[in-house]
């Protein structure tokens, strides 16, 4: 008899925890959370700045862990293998985590991860030197890289990379060819642009900060107008690529996780990215918070993932 | 101008931090130490110490590599005095006088002038640093694609010479870098180039490579040998110090072999060990006491030791502006920038000039430390000259397992670091150059994207390499570095000779035990 009961109580404990962790999910000890770059990197520090304000909202510590090198790829690889029990979250960078699975950098596919939240958004836009006077605007660039084949040129900052992107679908969508440069970075990218190397560069706003006068920007790559540039057309308007491009820095956990893992994760970032002393040390730092939710942000990393793979199968210049 | 002066004052106010402050006395302890242990080179040095620097900030990281490049120079000259054996090759002139002072029971007035001269060859150099550097790296702005391929051919030229005996086997090093180089994804057109796996995406890890062909690699050459002890440090009473008669003397030598000596940094590819026998050369060229040379004179040590501190604040002109270390430690500390997500080149005096002054300010108070812990530590220091390979090997031999894992924490860096181990062993009983590897590695791509840029550019139009004026300035320096070697191999042996003739020393025996 006093078996039966103990098991009949065992019973109801298991049931009672289940029903517990299944109505209200929370990760019982410190959280790892891989950065695919190194520290100091970009992705790393607004991961850092997010993770500190966030632990109030997860209830526990958030270690940060670098997993850097292949370009990004290790980092995901480890990602997509750890436990799906919510102990380990990763950040996803598009588009080169797009780049990295169409060029097979590691065995991972996007069905490999399951979307949190997207963090931090930054677009896209089409420069030329300020003191450039045969592109007035975007249709001077076009008409002249129409006029002849391989005639204009553009720094890129890797191949393959955000800004590649960028300016290949650029390319692609005003039908026109260029040239492209690949540079080490974003920072040899304009080097290359400013030494008259390379005739435009696609790149994101925030990396010609604090130097605008040097460059003249034709468009940006967004479905309407910046607040911040309201006079700079969208391509979308100028008839050309339809839609955002940039880079973007989304929060993942390996596929397999339980629905309220991504729930309590996604609540949690939310009320982080709205907590007044984050969004007071996001400006502090530039960094441009865009909250998607987890439905949002999966549409977006398989709408990226589409477009990569689109854009392997176009024309890449070739070498002589 | 202004600008330039409150960058430099909020330099040193930055660098000025207790853990600034604390990093610099323990990178000059542990340059010290490592110089003053022959066998450990100031490159080795730098590079077991280099993952230590990951986790701090760029300039204090830069900093501490900078106190131990400093401190090594000046530590080879302790073991040079007191037991005949240059810690470094930088130091191999320091010791004809320097042991001949010791034989005279004046050991500690060689060490008090030899840290005396170092110091003020190391505080000088910083002036051409502070005003060289930012004028070069403005001129890189100009630097295309065509250019940086120029750049680093120049930089390959100059590096294949140097400190390796034969031209040819330079030049199979280099190639050998090159080759080892073009692991990993192709920078134009992203195809995966000799890549088992996706480890290699970045090419070889330049750190895990320098720690095997500089450090691993004098392991097993240690290893190989005879352990044997080494002979007893003089234990010396005489006061550490000069009069003021006899800092008046060697006031010109110190003078005229910093010029020496930070002309001969700034050109890429001649080092510490060519400057100190120049210096020590010209010392007594001008010396009024000639007689004294051979027996001991304070003149022959302060020519020597100022002239290689001198080398250190020159050497770093080309490293942080043309991203072209001129010599082995540069080579290092270079990766210890790359590591820190910093490119050499107008960058550093531009968006990140608050870093690179505070560098500056901090290689400067590096330079009082090394007083200051040199004069104070020296008895120390000729204890620990002794110390046996047989504790020197496992230690080293940890650190390069920890160094190179605590870069990723990945085991495969080890692995790597492991290969380039056994390959730098073996390149090294074949007489070939370590050094020349490791600037291949960081050289070849640049040459390689420059190449191909400029001929994508040109849409494969070959002119494009010769089509400004800086491609042919390039060129010119290219030709001269391929001379440079017999030039420089001539004018060290010359020197050494003559030196040699003053004492009747062999000193080719002298330098023999340290070729890093």
């Amino acid at each position: 008899m006093k078996k039966v009961l103990a098991l009949a109580l065992a019973l109801c404990l298991v049931f009672a925890l289940a029903a517990v962790a299944s109505a209200d999910w929370a990760p019982n000890g410190p959280v790892s959370v891989i950065v695919s770059y190194k520290a100091g990197s970009g992705t790393d520090n607004t991961a850092r700045i997010l993770a500190k304000y966030a632990e109030k909202y997860v209830g526990q510590t958030l270690v940060i862990e670098n997993v850097e090198g292949g370009s990004g790829s290790i980092g995901w690889s480890q990602l997509a293998s750890a436990d799906p029990d919510g102990q380990t979250i990763g950040f996803i960078n598009l588009p080169n985590f797009s780049s990295s699975i169409v060029n097979e950098m590691g065995t991972y596919t996007i069905d490999d991860f399951a979307a949190i939240c997207n963090h931090v958004t930054e677009t896209s836009i089409v420069i030329v030197r300020a003191d450039d006077d045969r592109f007035p605007d975007l249709q001077a660039l076009v008409d002249a890289a129409k006029k002849e084949e391989w005639s204009i040129k553009a720094s890129t900052n890797g191949p393959q990379a955000s800004n590649h992107i960028g300016a290949q679908a650029f390319a692609n969508s005003a039908e026109f060819t260029y040239i492209d440069i690949p540079q080490g970075g974003t920072a040899d990218q304009l080097l290359s642009l400013r030494g008259a190397e390379a005739d435009f560069a696609v790149v994101k706003l925030a990396d010609i900060a604090g130097q605008e006068a040097e460059y003249r920007i034709l468009a940006v790559f967004n479905d309407e107008r910046l607040p911040e540039l309201p006079d700079v057309p969208t391509l979308k308007e100028l008839g050309y690529y339809d839609g955002w491009l940039g880079s973007s820095r989304c929060i993942a956990a390996p596929a397999g996780v339980s629905e309220d893992v991504i729930a309590f994760y996604e609540a949690a970032f939310k009320a982080a990215m709205e907590d007044p002393e984050y969004i007071a040390a996001a400006e502090q730092a530039g960094m441009a918070t865009d909250f998607k939710d987890a439905a949002a942000t999966a549409e977006l990393i398989a709408q990226q993932q589409t477009f990569a793979e689109s854009l392997a199968e176009g024309f890449w210049y070739e070498e002589y | 101008m202004l600008d330039t002066l409150s960058l430099m004052g909020a330099g040193f106010l930055n660098a000025l931090t207790p853990i600034n402050l604390l990093m610099m006395a323990g990178g000059v302890a542990m340059g010290i130490i490592i110089g003053c242990m022959p066998g450990l080179s100031a490159a080795m040095g730098v590079a077991l110490m280099l993952p230590m620097t990951f986790t701090m900030k760029p300039e204090t990281g830069l900093i501490v590599l900078g106190a131990i490049y400093c401190g090594a120079i000046f530590g080879g000259s302790i073991s040079a005095i007191l037991i005949h054996t240059p810690g470094t090759p930088a130091s191999a002139a320091t010791a004809i006088e320097g042991y001949q002072m010791t034989l005279r029971g004046q050991a500690g007035k060689a060490l008090f002038t030899a840290c005396y001269s170092s110091f003020w060859g190391g505080l000088l150099s910083c002036i051409s640093l502070y005003f060289f550097s930012p004028l070069l790296a403005k001129l890189t702005l100009k630097f295309m694609s065509a250019e940086y391929f120029w750049l680093s051919i120049f930089g390959l030229t100059i590096i294949a010479g140097v400190s390796s005996k034969s031209v040819i086997k330079g030049l199979m090093s280099g190639a050998l870098g090159l080759l080892i180089s073009t692991i990993g994804l192709d920078p134009i057109s992203g195809v995966k180039r000799f890549m088992p796996s996706s480890y290699f995406a970045e090419g070889i890890n330049t750190t895990c490579a320098l720690i095997g062909l500089f450090s691993m690699s004098q392991v097993f050459i240690l290893a190989e040998k005879k352990i044997k002890a080494r002979a007893q440090a003089t234990k010396f009473t005489d006061k550490m110090s000069l009069s003021r008669e006899e800092r008046r003397i060697i006031r010109p030598t110190i003078f005229r072999s910093w010029i020496i000596g930070n002309l001969i940094g700034i050109l890429p590819g001649a080092g510490a060990s060519i400057a100190c026998f120049l210096g020590y050369n010209t010392s007594r060229q001008f010396s009024k006491h000639k007689e004294q040379f051979g027996k001991g004179s304070i003149e022959g040590v302060a020519g020597s030791e100022a002239a290689n501190n001198a080398v250190t604040g020159g050497s770093l002109i080309p490293t942080l502006t043309l991203g072209i270390p001129g010599e082995s430690v540069t080579a290092v500390l270079m990766g210890g920038l790359v590591i820190q997500g910093l490119t050499p080149g107008p960058e550093l005096f531009g968006k990140y000039a608050p870093m690179t002054y505070t560098f500056f300010a901090g290689f400067v108070l590096v330079q009082f430390f090394m007083l200051g812990i040199g004069l104070l530590g020296c008895r120390g220091f000729a204890q620990i000259s002794r110390l046996s390979d047989a504790i020197l090997i496992p230690c080293v031999t940890v650190l390069c397992f920890v160094g190179s894992y605590a870069i990723h924490k990945n085991i495969m860096d080890i692995v790597v670091m492991l290969t380039f181990g056994v390959l730098g062993y073996l390149m090294r009983k074949f007489d070939l150059n370590t050094a020349a590897v490791v600037l291949a590695l960081i050289l070849g791509p640049i040459g390689e994207k420059g190449l191909r840029n400029a001929l994508r550019t040109s849409r494969g139009d070959v002119k494009v390499l010769f089509s400004s004026v800086v491609c042919w300035v390039l060129i010119a320096l290219c030709v001269v570095g391929i001379l440079s070697p017999i030039f420089m191999n001539r004018l060290e042996k010359k020197a050494a000779q003559e030196a040699a003739e003053t004492t009747g020393e062999d000193l080719e025996k002298l330098t023999e035990e340290d070729s890093v």
